[in-house]
């Protein structure tokens, strides 16, 4: 590898800090729903760094790394779906204006 | 790879540096922006950079599946669904809930921490590893890891439906 295993880390460490903070912090949904993505990808992105480090011969780190890309679309799909229902019982996709369950 | 030396070696770091600091722009304007349609145009950003950082890795079909599915399929929905919902540019509309203050704080020290540990961590790496061969992938894909393929699909049929029926128009 040209560039050395702990600067892929170091990204994918940060990109996850990123999406943590939109996460907790959004009020937008689908704000929330685009931080989930950016925690996926470090993820990602860590896994296919150290197999690439370790050299696995069978690629097995880039089929986990695909097999969470079709998760994550699966995610982001009924994800919307909920929000535009919400959108359209209540006027508001605001993740703290949605609290019915709230007493 | 190992036997590349000189400039293109040195031109490859610039280049990393470039796009990682590209991916991490992209993803705090996808977590900041007040505007969401321009979080959703960070976000494409960012997932470009994490498709070219795939490329540093030599994971070339991980790079395509990736623009294919993130950049294609995931933020074409996700814009779909922001211009769906009003109220999406009012700068009355606060972008945080109010614990952001907090949480930018712990989450900067989770992140510089994490960086920081993994940057000191003497990782064992083998020197001299080939890259993945897309037969080699597609072998594996479709022995090893078939059940979990084919689960996925199953998944993906569910998600399908699943979010047909809970976003069609209600009958009144």
């Amino acid at each position: 590898m040209i560039i050395p295993l702990p600067h892929f880390l170091v990204v994918s460490a940060l990109l996850f800090a990123l999406g943590i903070f939109g996460a907790l912090t959004r009020r937008n949904a689908i704000g929330i729903l685009m931080s989930i993505e950016l925690i996926l990808n470090s993820a990602n992105l860590n896994f296919v760094a150290f197999g690439r480090a370790w050299g696995a011969p069978d690629g097995a780190p880039q089929v986990v790394a695909l097999i969470v890309i079709g998760i994550a679309a699966a995610g982001a799909v009924v994800g919307l779906a909920l929000v535009l229902a919400i959108y359209r019982h209540r006027q508001t996709i605001s993740a703290d204006e949605i609290k019915l369950l709230k007493g | 790879m190992s036997q590349i030396v000189g400039p293109f070696e040195l031109a490859a770091k610039a280049a990393f540096y470039v796009v990682a600091a590209g991916t991490l722009a992209g993803a705090w304007a996808a977590v900041s922006a007040r505007n969401l349609f321009r979080a959703a145009l960070g976000l494409a950003v960012a997932l470009f950079g994490v498709a070219i950082l795939y490329l540093f890795l030599e994971a070339e079909f991980l790079a395509v599946a990736q623009i294919l599915v993130y950049v294609g399929a995931i933020l074409t929905l996700l814009i779909f669904g922001v211009m769906l919902t009003a109220r999406i540019a009012d700068p009355a509309v606060p972008r945080w809930n109010r614990q952001a203050g907090v949480t930018l704080a712990l989450t900067a020290v989770l992140g510089l921490g994490l960086a920081h540990l993994l940057a000191r961590t003497p990782w064992i790496v083998r020197a001299g590893s080939e890259p993945v061969k897309l037969p080699v992938l597609g072998q594996t894909l479709l022995s090893t890891y078939l059940l979990p393929f084919e689960l996925l699909s199953v998944l993906l049929l569910g998600a399908l439906v699943g979010a047909i029926f809970i976003a069609r128009k209600e009958k009144e």
